[in-house]
């Protein structure tokens, strides 16, 4: 038998000790039973099922997948959303979170002026809504009334200008540098927060080992807030791959140009409730849905077997 | 190795003034303690003369080099700080030769020098370990070992003893005093704890609200504090004071008188009728039935026995607390009236201002 954890629990009648955890642990277990791992279940559960014309449902076991997987007609759209969905978490990496630290590096040097003006300032376009930004962006950018051309001219880089969210060649990245502008603010707020921890005595001692602001902060601080960039990298995996609001707010449903900012949130929504002449088709949208959520799946446990567990939390 | 020289130093915060035209001179290979009460502007010192913190005005000159502008690892100091500060994503070795590399230490430089520290202060075992693998004393250790293979002119420690066990802390200050020793090196050292200034100086400054009070061997600062700051500072447990006044002058013999002791004379020197003076009497100097100018009559309120001596509380007449130290087995029992007697160096007279005058 193992050791009980507390005197307490063992001399306590059973009947009291199943009403005192039901009481603490029964209100978080119903919740998150009902609103989260219940959904789970039947999307899964729905996604073994098709309907026939009239409505009537009948289970078809894998069927679904191996049409989804199989079926040039499902097959082509869902790796197109896909690899467009890959690009996107790209350019967040790439863009978003090494602006994101740098801007925290920036706010935490000594001697900044305005911290708290500059951090709310960055931080403010993540409070709107996606679709104020979306509608916004749309309105800049419009070659008809939109300022970015008329911005450019201005100094002198008239030429640059291109109807960026129309092009098949730049819509997607340009719907991704939306987002990223949007959502800078959550890496910068958490490694900021990260770098605050730091004692100040430790950039003391790397001052006088002779280090400049720079180098204290390849050298020091970065290798310090490691766990807690790899913690905003999940994040904007987790983020990415369930984005749907800016592309439909922006593009629509049917994500174009030609498809070309076709994410799988977009993807499941046309597939799930149907638009245009699609007809909604329930249950490949569950299909669609339990893929996207094997996806994260696999994406959060190879970060947590081969990046989380080499990374070491410091204590100072 | 190298004198450090600090001329009208000062420091403000806006309206605040942290320290205060602060002047000393640090003689070559010698071991200055810096100590006063917590907010007294020594650790402030401490990190202007680092460099670490800017001045308000003055000079401050390393090897008689003025390094007002100098960056720190551009002085020829290298620090030793309270939390250790040590990197704790670099093992022992790392965080030994990290800085070097920055200052263009060649290699195999570095390993000899690390080797040569290693040895010193018993690191060999541990180059490969992390920081969080050591003890508070090691840590200390591998503190002290980054600031030594840097061959600093002037060796800064910013209260190293502070997060050790008590134990600990007095294995490392004897240590701290034979690596003094060993290195000859030049060394200022903040501290708020009195035992390791006493113990580790070779002269004490302290100092008081961004001022310093005064600089000198440990000794001088015991026997002959030179104001009421000083003289209340050091020692534990702390000087007791008396009020007094001038009772009157004649023949070159001035009358101190009070109410809480039998009046005795001294020199007259400047003193007027009627001044204003302190008596000082360190608990340790006030013994039964000695012979000496000094008496004062207590009522025993309470014994504390330390072993090697006991801390008797006394009221005196008007109603305040005085302590004295008695020796030996036999101590007052509470209730029980003594007379306590000191010998004429053991007590000192401070004037209204609170300085010194020769007894």
């Amino acid at each position: 038998m193992p050791e009980p954890l507390s005197n307490i629990t063992v001399q306590m009648p059973r009947a009291k000790l199943a009403g005192l955890l039901l009481f603490f642990l029964g209100p978080a277990v119903a919740i998150y039973s009902l609103f989260s791992i219940y959904p789970l279940v039947a999307t899964m559960a729905l996604s073994t099922y098709t309907s026939d014309p009239s409505g009537a449902r009948s289970f078809v076991g894998l069927a679904n997948f191996e049409t989804l997987l199989g079926d040039a007609l499902w097959s082509k759209p869902f790796w197109n959303a896909l690899g467009n969905n890959l690009i996107f978490f790209a350019v967040h990496m790439c863009v978003q979170n090494p602006i994101g630290i740098a801007l925290a590096g920036l706010l935490s040097l000594p001697g900044v002026r305005l911290k708290g003006f500059y951090r709310t300032v960055m931080f403010l376009p993540t409070m709107l809504s996606v679709v104020i930004v979306g509608f916004s962006w749309n309105l800049i950018l419009s070659p008809l009334w939109g300022v970015a051309a008329g911005a450019l001219k201005a100094v002198g880089l008239g030429s640059l200008f291109a109807p960026w969210l129309g092009l098949e060649s730049s819509a997607l990245v340009t719907l991704s540098l939306m987002s990223v502008w949007q959502f800078v603010g959550i890496p910068m707020m958490l490694i900021y927060a990260a770098l605050l921890n730091i004692p100040e005595e430790l950039i003391d001692a790397a001052r006088v080992d002779g280090l400049g602001q720079f180098r204290i902060f390849f050298h020091i601080k970065l290798p310090l807030v490691l766990p807690t960039i790899s913690l905003v990298s999940v994040l904007t995996f987790v983020a990415n791959f369930n984005a749907f609001d800016l592309i439909y707010s922006v593009k629509g449903a049917l994500a174009g140009p030609n498809f070309t900012t076709d994410i799988l949130g977009t993807f499941f929504y046309r597939t799930f409730f149907g638009n245009q002449l699609q007809l909604g088709n329930p249950t490949m949208g569950a299909a669609v849905a339990t893929v996207m959520f094997f996806i994260i799946l696999l994406g959060l446990c190879l970060y947590l077997f081969l990046v989380q567990r080499r990374i070491r939390r410091y204590a100072f | 190795m190298a004198n450090l020289r600090i001329e009208h130093l000062n420091k403000r915060y806006g309206a605040t003034t942290v320290l205060n035209d602060v002047n000393l001179s640090i003689g070559d290979g010698e071991f200055v303690v810096l100590v006063g009460p917590s907010g007294c502007g020594k650790s402030t010192l401490l990190r202007m003369i680092a460099g670490l913190d800017g001045a308000s005005g003055g000079d401050i000159h390393i090897a008689d080099k003025l390094v007002n502008t100098l960056a720190p690892a551009e002085r020829g100091i290298a620090m030793v700080f309270q939390s250790y500060a040590l990197y704790p994503h670099m093992n022992v070795r790392k965080n030994m030769t990290f800085g070097l590399k920055f200052t263009g230490v060649p290699p195999t430089e570095r390993e000899r020098r690390v080797a040569k520290a290693a040895r010193m202060l018993r690191l060999e075992e541990l180059l490969e370990r992390y920081p969080r693998d050591l003890s508070g004393g090691q840590r200390q250790r591998v503190a002290i070992g980054r600031a030594i293979v840097r061959e600093p002119a002037v060796f800064l420690f910013d209260e190293p003893l502070s997060n050790l066990d008590a134990a600990l802390r007095v294995s490392t200050r004897v240590e701290i005093a034979n690596l003094h020793r060993l290195l000859k090196s030049t060394i200022v050292y903040v501290t708020h704890d009195q035992v390791e200034a006493m113990t580790l100086a070779d002269r004490i400054v302290v100092m008081n609200k961004g001022c310093i009070e005064q600089v000198g061997k440990p000794l001088d600062l015991y026997y002959e504090p030179a104001n009421l700051f000083v003289a209340g500072f050091i020692g534990s447990p702390a000087m007791n004071f008396f009020e007094a006044e001038v009772g009157g002058i004649e023949g070159g013999r001035a009358r101190v008188a009070g109410t809480a002791f039998r009046n005795f004379d001294m020199p007259a020197a400047s003193l007027k009728v009627g001044d204003a003076l302190t008596v000082g009497v360190r608990p340790e100097h006030l013994v039964r039935g000695g012979a000496g100018p000094f008496l004062a009559e207590g009522i025993v309120e309470l014994v504390e026995r330390l072993g090697e001596a006991s801390f008797a509380y006394l009221r005196r007449v008007d109603g305040r607390i005085f302590v004295a130290e008695v020796r030996g087995r036999q101590t007052p029992a509470p209730g029980e009236t003594v007379t306590l007697v000191a010998a004429s160096p053991d007590v000192h007279v401070f004037d209204a201002l609170g300085l010194r005058v020769a007894t």
